[in-house]
């Protein structure tokens, strides 16, 4: 679509400033090129997983066949193998298992257990890799598309150990989960949500919700599994991250294991609806200040129910612009916004103009 | 002083959780962190202001609208928002419109620039008391 293209080649544009012109800021400050690249790459990384806007061209081939051949060598062990992976060096990487989530729909029939890491990069026919990256743990992603246009996201299972202990509980994970119903805007009411973490994959079967969004929201990582938050906040470490992981492999439900867990998707999992909601938060807050907004409307008394859509969709739509006008005539409002950037259904969209009406 | 509004949008927030994740492993100083931000709010309003040339429609229903801290903020239901030919439909969305006065920690510099903030609230608080 024009739209996500223009929305690329901004976020690109922007990105490209932003490093050049602090490089010096950096040098400055005693701060090393290769600190400046890891920015660049972080920032790139963490856009990518959030799959809001598409299609970070890099060697995606190049990446998916290195994965490939991560994904043959390392069916079952959660053992860690030498890194594979440039772009983070420092990193290693645990020979990774992949899992590919996708769209529920896929996902339902190739809910087999035996769905091997090759099985898994074979990927359905018409798939096309699209970007590979890497997360901050060092774990590989790779971003890829079937035909039917559903993205997916292959990744390894296993947590390899991290560079950066610390992860800010809603960082990462908010927007890969959010985005990971990327696919399913067009309107599928699925059933089966899903999450993502930085450290693995995590498929729920069955998790309900009209939304699909929501669903993943409420997707909830088998305990064993997946955890989403708790999890990465104590660990510092990979170490402690791999008995984790060892259970999570050990878990069949969620994730969809390479390894052989057979996801038998009996998700009754956890709720774990904070970090989502902490990325909703964010997004409700507005442009100048970082709000305080309240949750309260301002006409609490009405009839209005109270905003329980929150739960149809994982991801809010926020539109954070500037105004020309905003006008009102009885109950007629008419919007007159520039300057904005959207994020619907999980994508980005950005405009120069966007002229509104609504009915109050 | 760019606006920093659009640090909180999928860009801006990728880029810092990223600087996050430097100053928690001591590779970069909150100092530094913080001049890059500055940094990405000039660039996307520069982005936004010269590179993006597009319009877009949309129509739903407002559900709320709330004026706290200087700040609007619109929530609107089954809103339908059109681009040419692309179209998408959600059945929530916010929308926060930024006003001059929300430059942060400017807001005593920004008496004028309030009038529309207060040209807004008062209509609204018309349109409550006229429903009453």
């Amino acid at each position: 679509k024009a739209t996500s293209r223009n929305t690329f080649l901004l976020y690109r544009t922007v990105m490209e400033d932003v490093i050049n012109e602090v490089r010096e800021l950096f040098l400055d400050e005693g701060v090393d090129e290769q600190v400046l690249m890891e920015l660049k790459t972080l920032w790139e990384n963490k856009l990518m997983q959030s799959k809001a806007v598409e299609g970070f061209p890099t060697d995606e081939q190049k990446a998916l066949q290195a994965q490939q051949q991560q994904a043959q060598q390392a069916q079952q062990t959660q053992s860690q193998t030498q890194p594979q992976q440039v772009l983070l060096p420092s990193a290693q990487q645990a020979t990774p298992q992949q899992v590919i989530v996708q769209d529920p729909k896929i996902f339902q029939h190739m809910s087999a257990p035996g769905m091997s890491t090759a099985a898994a990069l074979a990927l359905p026919a018409g798939v096309a890799p699209i970007q590979q990256f890497i997360t901050p743990q060092g774990q590989l992603l790779q971003l890829v598309r079937a035909a039917n246009g559903a993205q997916y996201i292959i990744q390894p299972q296993q947590q390899m150990l991290q560079v950066l202990p610390q992860m800010q509980p809603g960082a990462v994970q908010a927007p890969l989960i959010q985005q990971v119903l990327t696919p399913l805007q067009g309107g599928l009411s699925q059933q089966t949500g899903v999450i993502i973490q930085p450290q693995q994959i995590v498929l729920t079967g069955n998790k309900v919700q009209q939304n699909t969004q929501a669903a993943a929201m409420a997707v909830q990582p088998e305990q064993g599994a997946a955890h989403v938050q708790p999890q990465p906040q104590p660990q510092a470490q990979a170490p402690q991250q791999q008995p984790q992981q060892t259970q999570a492999s050990q878990q069949p439900p969620m994730v969809l294991q390479v390894d052989g867990a057979g996801d038998t998707s009996s998700e009754e999992e956890e709720e774990e609806d904070e970090y989502d909601e902490d990325e909703d938060e964010d997004k409700e807050k507005d442009g100048g200040e970082d709000g305080q907004v309240e949750e309260e409307p301002l006409n609490s008394g009405d009839d209005v129910s109270d905003e329980e859509d929150q739960e149809l969709f994982d991801t809010e739509n926020v539109v954070v612009c500037q105004y020309d006008k905003i006008h009102r005539s009885k109950n007629k409002w008419k919007f007159h916004l520039k300057d904005g950037i959207m994020n619907l259904n999980g994508r980005d969209y950005v405009f120069s103009k966007a002229i509104g009406d609504a009915e109050w | 002083m760019a606006y920093q509004l659009y640090r909180n949008t999928t860009l801006g927030n990728s880029l810092q959780e990223s600087l996050d994740e430097l100053i928690q492993t001591q590779q970069i100083t909150p100092q530094l962190a913080l001049q890059v931000l500055l940094q990405f709010d000039k660039a996307i309003n520069t982005a936004l202001a010269n590179r993006v040339r597009n319009r877009v429609n949309f129509r739903g229903s407002l559900n709320t609208y709330r004026f706290c801290d200087n700040v609007w903020t619109f929530v609107l239901n089954d809103v339908e928002f059109r681009e040419v030919t692309d179209l998408v439909k959600v059945d929530k969305v916010k929308i926060v419109p930024n006003c001059f006065c929300s430059l942060v920690g400017h807001t005593t510099e920004c008496t004028l620039a309030v009038w529309p903030c207060l040209q807004m609230f008062l209509n609204s608080l018309t349109l409550i008391s006229s429903d009453l």
